[in-house]
């Protein structure tokens, strides 16, 4: 793709400026590292979640288990492995990046194997299946963590001083986890691959008939996301200075399917849009209503899905704009 | 038409339950041919093309398509083989542009994986064309009334460049002008692409009077096989569907 090509399209640009912003917010200190921190989490855990519900139309209602699966085995892996505890603090957190890949890994091959059976259900049936699957990691969790060592009350891993990273370091981690989701989230709504999960979500019957192999698409897809979710998981428990049973919360999977579902399904943009509203909206109503900051978010994102039920950016997809259909601009 | 035959439905038995809805039906499909298949409400007729396209499994007997055992594999296999059916109860992908959706067709179709996304959009256009709806091709298929729905779920069949194409009701809902331009587009298929058509039709006069030969089916078995003129005199299918030797005779002449 030569480069008029690319700036023609403005989701890249708009993924490229995203980008920047972030880094010219931490090289010139307007936020706080944390600040930075949280908001790509946020937005990285609505962008991993899109590959599976925004793209394949599959809503993994307990799609918090791989934060918490990859985010107990990368506080595991650096608690009793003093290699990789040491590396906390080396290479300007390029190998946390590594180890989060690792970490990463092990939930999509229980995304793969469990979506084996689990991704046949449709609709409320997989909703389900995956809270179900939520409950039943959080319960394992909690039952054997403690007998793994009693420093572990209440399956809480505290990480020791020792493997700690410096903020700067999980910084980078997070910045090119985060870099790498919303980029492999453009190169597949592009790919044929993409194309095929749409019409998956469209219509499965009508996808498999036209020659899509919707089983392994699928399955790909749900590894996928629990991939990037679960990277996203093991940083920020790192940036927690440990994990505990609150990372298997299914609110955070509500936050990210009111992030996609505000923006816009089935696109890139939506959810970026989207958990960028939501992340500032949930910000500054924590601050200034801290009492009932929910009850007026919760009020918000009714109303935007009352008018809007294809989200902010579905609103934009039938307009024109100059002398262009915007959907082909956003898409 | 030669007489080799494209597909070959042996002894094929589907049953829901205690209901068979296919009993035993042996027949075959010659290439280059079309086919009609016609019978009663419930006679088996959609789950046949289901068994051939791998959406249900015939709990007894085998299909074969060019010789090749096709029998119980999966639905996107067989259409990457060479067959692909549209749909009774039109499933267009309703987000998707027209465009879009026959692009699906040629991106998964028989040349998957071998076809970049240029390539697919000149085959998508062209199938397009061919059915007329070239001039709505960015307008979303949810838009599109219920006979230009049909037409785009032949364009995106024949997207996915099929030997075979497989019909079913295609002209249901039609009026008779659309009816007529729907089986110009299906001979011209047939003659000038030199596809086998294998069209289920309850629409009498059209499939007997674009058909080479006409496969009969009652109550899941095959009733009678033969030319359309054969299968409007045999007693059995006058009794079994079509009430009236003069009202069947007329279905050929018209
Ligand atoms: N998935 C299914 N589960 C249970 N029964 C089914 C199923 N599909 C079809 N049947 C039954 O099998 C029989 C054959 O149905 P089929 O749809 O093949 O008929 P048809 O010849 O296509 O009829 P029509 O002309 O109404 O489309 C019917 O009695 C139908 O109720
Ligand atoms: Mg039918």
């Amino acid at each position: 793709m030569d480069i008029d090509e690319f700036f023609k399209r403005p989701t890249p640009l708009f993924i490229l400026i995203l980008l920047i912003v972030i880094l010219i917010a931490k090289l010139l200190r307007l936020e706080t590292t944390d600040y930075l921190i949280t908001i790509m989490f946020f937005i990285g855990i609505a962008m991993a979640l899109n590959i599976i519900m925004g793209f394949a139309g599959y809503v993994s209602f307990g799609h918090t288990v791989f934060l918490g699966i990859s985010g107990y085995v990368f506080a595991l892996l650096v608690y009793y492995n003093r290699d990789f505890a040491n590396l906390m603090n080396m290479y300007s957190g390029i190998p946390i990046f590594f180890i989060a890949l690792l970490a990463g890994g092990v939930s999509a091959l229980v995304a793969f194997l469990v979506g084996i059976p689990v991704l046949k259900l449709k609709g409320a049936f997989f909703a389900i299946a995956t809270i179900g699957l939520d409950f039943a990691a959080l319960y394992i969790i909690k039952a054997f963590i403690p007998i793994l060592n009693p420093e572990f009350f209440g399956a809480q891993i505290i990480l020791p001083a020792y493997a700690l990273a410096y903020k700067d370091n999980v910084f980078v981690a997070m910045y090119i986890t985060f870099a790498l989701i919303i980029i492999a989230n453009y190169l597949i709504r592009r790919s044929r691959f993409g194309m095929g999960l749409l019409a998956i979500s469209e219509d499965e019957d009508a996808a498999e008939a036209l020659g899509v192999p919707t089983t392994k698409y699928k399955l790909i897809s749900f590894a996928l996301s629990a991939f990037f979710t679960g990277m996203l998981g093991a940083v920020f428990g790192l940036n927690s200075g440990g994990v505990d049973e609150n990372l298997f919360n299914l609110a955070h999977t509500i936050d990210m399917i009111v992030m996609i579902v505000i923006g816009g399904i089935g696109t890139v943009m939506g959810p970026l849009v989207g958990s960028i509203i939501y992340f500032i909206l949930y910000d500054t109503l924590l601050v200034t209503y801290p009492e009932f900051n929910l009850v007026i978010l919760g009020f918000i994102v009714a109303v935007i899905v009352l008018f809007a039920p294809r989200g902010v950016v579905g609103i934009l997809r039938g307009k024109q704009f100059m002398g262009k259909k915007l959907r082909d601009i956003i898409e | 038409m030669d007489e080799k035959e494209i597909i070959k439905i042996h002894n094929v038995t589907k049953r829901f339950g205690g209901l068979v809805a296919l009993d035993k039906v042996t027949f075959n499909i010659y290439k280059g041919e079309i086919l009609g298949i016609i019978g009663p409400n419930g006679a088996g007729k959609t789950t046949l093309f289901n068994c051939i396209t791998g959406v249900y499994r015939p709990d007894d007997g085998k299909i074969f398509f060019n010789g090749l055992d096709i029998t119980g594999k999966p639905p996107h296999r067989i259409t990457q083989l060479g067959i692909v059916k549209t749909h009774q109860i039109v499933k267009p992908f309703n987000e998707f542009t027209v465009l879009e959706n026959a692009m699906i067709g040629a991106l998964f179709g028989r040349r998957a994986g071998k076809i970049s996304k240029d390539e697919a959009r000149e085959i998508a256009l062209k199938n397009l064309e061919l059915v007329g709806l070239i001039e709505k091709k960015d307008e979303l298929a949810s838009g599109l009334t219920l006979h230009e729905k049909k037409f785009l779920e032949l364009a995106r069949a024949l997207s996915a460049e099929p030997e075979v194409i497989l019909l079913d009701e295609a002209l249901a809902g039609l009026n008779p002008k659309e009816v007529e331009e729907s089986l110009d587009i299906v001979r011209m298929i047939n003659k000038e692409l030199g596809k086998t058509i294998v069209m289920v039709e309850h629409v009498m006069h059209a499939v007997m009077n674009v058909a080479n030969r006409i496969v009969v089916l009652h109550f899941g078995k095959l009733l009678a096989e033969g030319s359309p003129k054969e299968v409007a005199e045999m007693p059995e299918v006058i009794t079994a569907y079509l009430g009236d030797k003069d009202l069947a005779l007329k279905f050929v002449k018209r």
